[in-house]
């Protein structure tokens, strides 16, 4: 057959582009069903089109994954495949991935007896982020917020979170919002600004500065009444009861307002807008247009001085006696060691890292994290002693609960007076102490032993992804009580019951991030490495108050949210 | 009757049956089922659900015929089934367009066995700094915006990179399928 790409005409080919990538529009998906009912050419291309996204799908996807996957020749010619070095030099390894779904459903059918999914569904999604498909769909994303409040009833926003066709409506402060078209918008609140397609965009309210790079020229920006075009580099527009005020700052654009003829401004023009008037030009530089250098700046500032906050709080934090371990996971290029910063210092207790990938913390460019997100990931340690009491205490950051349990911190074996910390796909988190590993488990027969598991009610969905959240947790055998923290608020306590008490913790061998030793007949408990990153852990031997708890909390955030 | 000509098969020799085609054609079957549907999670449910269906189905399966296209015809059904549950979806197709494109494309599996050999070559050919990006962009679990700002660009330049990247495997897989030694 003689269909190929290049014989599409140019619309066609942008939107199988569109259609791959999720940013296409309603109208466009529309007429290309349309255009695809038509012409059989256009369906054998977009067949083969698909294919090929479905070959590098399979291909890239499991070039990460660790010994299972599937190496394809083209990923194992030239070079390590798990490592890939993008242009700017850095090292970025992949994080763990995917068996094929169908393996999964294999599984599933090859019975209980091999693997105990729960379900067929879950089996599907053991390993996937599940957090991607949702966040894929848009044409453009927040790349900066600065200060930004949400108007009530209006969707809040987070930075790096996906636009689609939508209203967006900022109360005040400014967002940087990037077109994929390659446009970028500043917008100043109160605005309200309808996003239409990655090349265009209505301002209805609010003042905007938009820049257009050579790739997106001939974004179209409508004000009331006025469509502009910009053919290439800046301009300002303000809109306030209906009426437009359009500033070029450099390059040009093309301004067609009601029926008149399109006009082209440049360099310093400016034209005032009225919905039931022409348009008239007025002299440049009376309106300020949405500035990011001063509010960059001052949130730079703001962020530093978080920071030095914290860094302050951490030094005061690391010579607190109660303290058992502290972890910070600031990257050290030189060892892979993970160093506890409790005072006295003891190397003894330092974490070794495996397959965790330093990444950026809770003050990108100031402070580093560990990401858990390859199945094997896992910062291990060893912590003699016994103990009366245990406080946990993590910033983490969760993209997802793609595991029936993500762990925050696990004794290995599970063994008598020894700690689980974790949160459960549901977004409970779970707190256990084993209490005797030599006594059955009443409720469960199989279970590893005598232990009461305490949840706290939900805390984590899908909205909270890639935002940091502190969480604690309290065993406290002194008053016989289980307590969970989040962002400093108690969110359950719990009583532990006469014949659950144990009075002598320990730890020994252990993990941050994912479980070492799971029960060799229960396979299904193998990955529980967290989906997401933490870039603070401290261990206490006590157990911490409420005060102190919101104290800690409140002397170690970071207020950009 | 001496055991090794015995038709009736256990249930264990059967699931084998079942686990050995299924492997053989899963490769095959996923880039059906992708062209059928907008993403590529909506493809792993689907083929999970087809597995589930063929294998129920599996006694009722002529060892003799072409197991690929009863497996086509069964992800067929469960592709429209699963429009149906999705159809609010922005990007799913209409039923006759799935419906017309799921006719065509069992027609078409031999073509894409052929594409994604032609595609493997090309991809081989590839300056390595193009695989090692395309390889990134396609890992499950990639935020656009992350990966770009660990590369220090911007989410439009990794699309614009994205798609400029996979026209020209396109149009190298094109230009081998062309080619007669190659192409049938």
């Amino acid at each position: 057959m003689n269909f190929e790409f290049d014989r599409l005409s140019r619309e066609e080919q942008d939107w199988l582009d569109e259609y791959l990538d999720g940013t296409i529009s309603s109208e466009d998906f529309e007429r290309l069903q349309e255009r695809l009912l038509e012409s059989a050419e256009l369906r054998f291309v977009m067949r083969r089109y698909l294919s090929l996204d479905n070959t590098l799908q399979n291909e890239g996807g499991e070039a990460g994954f660790d010994s299972e996957g599937a190496t394809s020749p083209w990923l194992s010619a030239g070079g390590a495949p798990r490592e890939v070095e993008p242009e700017a030099g850095k090292m970025i390894r992949f994080p763990g991935i995917v068996p094929l779904a169908a393996a999964a459903a294999v599984a599933f059918l090859l019975g209980s007896a091999l693997m105990h999914w729960r379900t067929p569904e879950r089996g599907a999604g053991l390993l996937r982020v599940e957090t991607d498909e949702p966040s894929a769909q848009g044409f453009a994303v927040i790349e900066r917020l600065f200060d930004a409040t949400w108007r009530e009833g209006g969707s809040a926003h987070e930075e790096g979170g996906m636009l689609g066709r939508e209203v967006f409506q900022l109360a005040s402060g400014m967002a940087e919002i990037q077109f994929f078209s390659g446009a970028t918008m500043i917008v100043e609140g109160p605005a309200e600004i309808s996003l239409k397609s990655a090349w265009e965009a209505s301002c209805l309210e609010g003042a905007v500065r938009i820049k257009v790079p050579p790739a997106a020229r001939g974004f179209k920006l409508q004000a009331p009444s006025t469509e502009i075009i910009d053919l290439g580099t800046e301009f300002g527009l303000v809109v306030k009861g209906g009426e437009g005020h359009v500033e070029v700052i450099d390059g040009e654009i093309a301004v067609r307002h009601r029926d008149e003829r399109e006009k082209l401004l440049g360099k310093d023009d400016a034209l005032v807008l009225k919905s039931g008037a022409g348009a008239s030009k007025i002299e440049s530089g009376q309106i300020a247009f949405p500035d990011l250098t001063s509010y960059g700046a001052r949130s730079e500032r703001k962020n530093r001085s978080d920071f030095q906050r914290w860094t302050s709080h951490r030094d005061s934090l690391a010579s607190d006696d109660r303290l058992i371990a502290y972890y910070t996971f600031d990257e050290d290029e030189r060892t892979p060691l993970v160093p506890n910063l409790s005072v006295p210092r003891n190397p003894e207790l330092d974490g070794a890292m495996i397959l965790a990938e330093p990444v950026a913390g809770r003050w990108p460019g100031l402070k580093s994290a560990l990401e858990f997100r390859r199945p094997g990931a896992r910062v291990r340690v060893n912590i003699p002693g016994e103990f009366p009491a245990f406080t946990f205490m993590a910033w983490v950051r969760i993209d997802s609960l793609d595991r029936w349990y993500s762990a925050l911190f696990m004794g290995d074996g599970y063994e008598t007076g020894e700690p689980h910390w974790q949160i459960r796909d549901d977004g409970k988190m779970m707190l256990s102490v084993m209490v005797d590993d030599s006594r059955p488990n009443p409720y469960r027969a199989n279970d590893a032993g005598f232990h009461r598991v305490y949840f706290s009610p939900p805390m984590w969905d899908l909205s909270m992804s890639g935002e940091w959240i502190h969480l604690a947790s309290v065993f406290d055998p002194g008053n016989q009580t289980v307590s969970h923290y989040v962002n400093g608020s108690r969110i359950s306590e719990q009583e532990i019951e006469d014949d659950y008490l144990i009075e002598r913790l320990r730890i020994g061998n252990a993990e941050i991030g994912n479980w070492g030793q799971p029960f060799r007949e229960d396979p299904t408990f193998a990955i529980r490495n967290l989906n997401g990153r933490m870039d603070e852990m401290a261990i206490f031997k006590a157990a911490l108050t409420k005060d102190e708890v919101a104290r800690f909390y409140e002397a170690s955030r970071a207020d950009r949210r | 009757m001496p055991p090794d000509s015995s038709p009736p098969h256990s249930e264990d020799e059967r699931y084998e049956t079942f686990v050995s085609r299924f492997a053989h054609f899963e490769p095959d079957l996923r880039r059906f089922i992708r062209s059928l549907l907008p993403t590529w999670s909506d493809t792993d449910e689907v083929l999970q659900q087809t597995a589930i269906v063929i294998w129920r189905k599996f006694d009722q399966y002529d060892p003799e015929t072409n197991f690929m296209k009863w497996a086509c015809v069964i992800a067929r059904f469960e592709a429209l089934t699963y429009r149906r549950k999705m159809a609010r979806d922005r990007l799913v197709f209409r039923e006759d367009v799935m419906e017309l494109m799921a006719d065509e494309g069992g027609e078409e599996v031999d073509s894409r066995i052929r594409e994604h050999d032609a595609l493997e070559d090309c991809l081989l050919a590839m300056p390595e700094k193009h695989r090692q990006f395309l390889t990134l962009a396609y890992t499950p679990g990639v935020k656009v915006k992350e990966m770009a700002e660990e590369a220090g660009s911007s989410a439009a330049s990794f699309y614009m990179r994205l798609k400029r990247l996979r026209r020209q495997l396109m149009q190298c897989m094109e230009s081998k399928l062309r080619t007669p030694d190659i192409g049938s």
